[in-house]
């Protein structure tokens, strides 16, 4: 039985240092890409996988006391609601006129009412 | 008056996750509290629709199966942005692409863009007024038409089988 | 209280990119992503320390900390979308 909780907690530590390294990459993205389309790449998905790993460490060690039922919350809050953060934003950068990087190839794009 | 306590179910279930401790009591009075909720944000609810529990119950296991592939994509996805945010020379080609849909529903809308932001190199920039095509950023967009088929194929037909 | 101290150091380290790019940002949507990115990054710091700590009301403050951070970016990208709020 010991040997079951001690793994867990080797488990759980090592998702926490992999968590913690992903969040950080996404930051160290969103510094060196080079227009706010390719940042919301880095962040959106890099960083929120990051801390849903923390979170999900914090529930292999804990178990569902409160403290992990909350972590779980936190952790599936954040999972969903950063895509339609990442859209709102996305949208209101092209609407607003910000233009796309000069390594960019294709743009598609039509804004309504505008014509071509 | 049923409706209210269908609709109440989920913002139970809530409360209990947000309170902390999972038990009987606690999904009672998040029951109670649901239609206090509800009540303001009337409009959001499409009350006309016919409502029917076992459909509703019947989709939870594709529900499941699509999120656990969701998972699986994002841990690609970032592995992969993760690879081009420390390579020494950041070498991208991004870029702006329509893609046509099939559905037509707000739901099936929604969790199809959901889905492309979180899959490997693309993200949902907006949607047409008609509701016909979908604007997608690509972190890699040398080849437009692959990317079109993977999202037609591949990522359709999953969100479709959970959420129509 | 190590792994404390090296999570949290982690952690502020990841936090000087986006006070870079909120001060320097060339446009006003990179300053909402940097503020967003800044959030998710406390809200993890946050976890971290009720977690050690063993208290509840920290994660409660991480749970608060998210909700508003996703309600204000979205009010501030519907503003420079269309001009007004609601």
């Amino acid at each position: 039985m010991s040997f079951i909780i001690s793994a867990l907690n080797v488990l759980s530590t090592a998702v926490l240092v992999i968590g913690l390294i992903f969040v950080f990459l996404g930051m160290l993205g969103l510094l060196r890409l080079p227009d706010v389309y390719n940042r919301l790449h880095a962040t959106t998905k890099v960083a929120t996988l990051g801390a849903f790993g923390v979170m999900a460490s914090i529930v292999l060690n804990v178990g569902f006391t409160p403290i992990g039922i909350k972590a779980i919350t936190v952790g599936l809050f954040l999972l969903l609601t950063a895509p339609i953060a990442s859209h709102m934003i996305g949208r209101a950068a092209r609407r607003h006129g910000v233009e796309l990087c000069a390594e960019s190839v294709i743009d598609e794009y039509i804004i309504a009412g505008e014509t071509d | 008056m049923k409706r209210y306590l269908y609709y109440s179910i989920p913002l139970g279930i809530m409360w209990c996750f947000v309170h902390g401790t999972v038990s009987i009591q606690n999904f009672l009075f998040g029951l109670l509290l649901g239609p206090v909720v509800i009540r303001p944000f009337r409009e959001l609810y499409d009350f006309d629709q016919e409502l029917s529990f076992k459909r509703e119950v019947r989709k939870i296991p594709k529900q499941i199966i699509y999120f656990l592939v969701l998972i699986m994509e994002i841990t690609k996805a970032s592995i992969m942005v993760s690879k081009i945010v420390i390579s020494p020379k950041i070498d991208i080609k991004p870029g702006i692409i329509a893609v046509p849909l099939r559905t037509r529903t707000n739901g099936g809308i929604t969790a199809i863009a959901n889905t492309i932001t979180l899959t490997p190199g693309t993200l949902t920039i907006d949607v047409a007024d008609d509701r016909s095509v979908l604007y997608v950023h690509s972190i890699d967009a040398s080849y437009p038409e692959s990317i079109r088929m993977s999202i037609r194929d591949d990522l359709e037909r999953f969100v479709l089988e959970a959420f129509e | 209280m190590n792994l404390l101290i090296f999570s949290l150091t982690f952690m502020v380290l990841a936090i000087i990119p986006c006070i870079y790019r909120i001060v320097k940002g060339p446009t006003i949507p990179d300053r909402v992503v940097a503020m967003d990115a800044m959030n998710t990054v406390i809200v993890v710091m946050l976890g971290v320390y009720s977690f050690v700590q063993g208290s509840v009301f920290f994660m409660d403050v991480a749970l608060v900390l998210s909700i508003l951070s996703f309600v204000g970016t979205v009010t501030i990208s519907k503003y420079l979308d269309e001009g007004v709020v609601l």
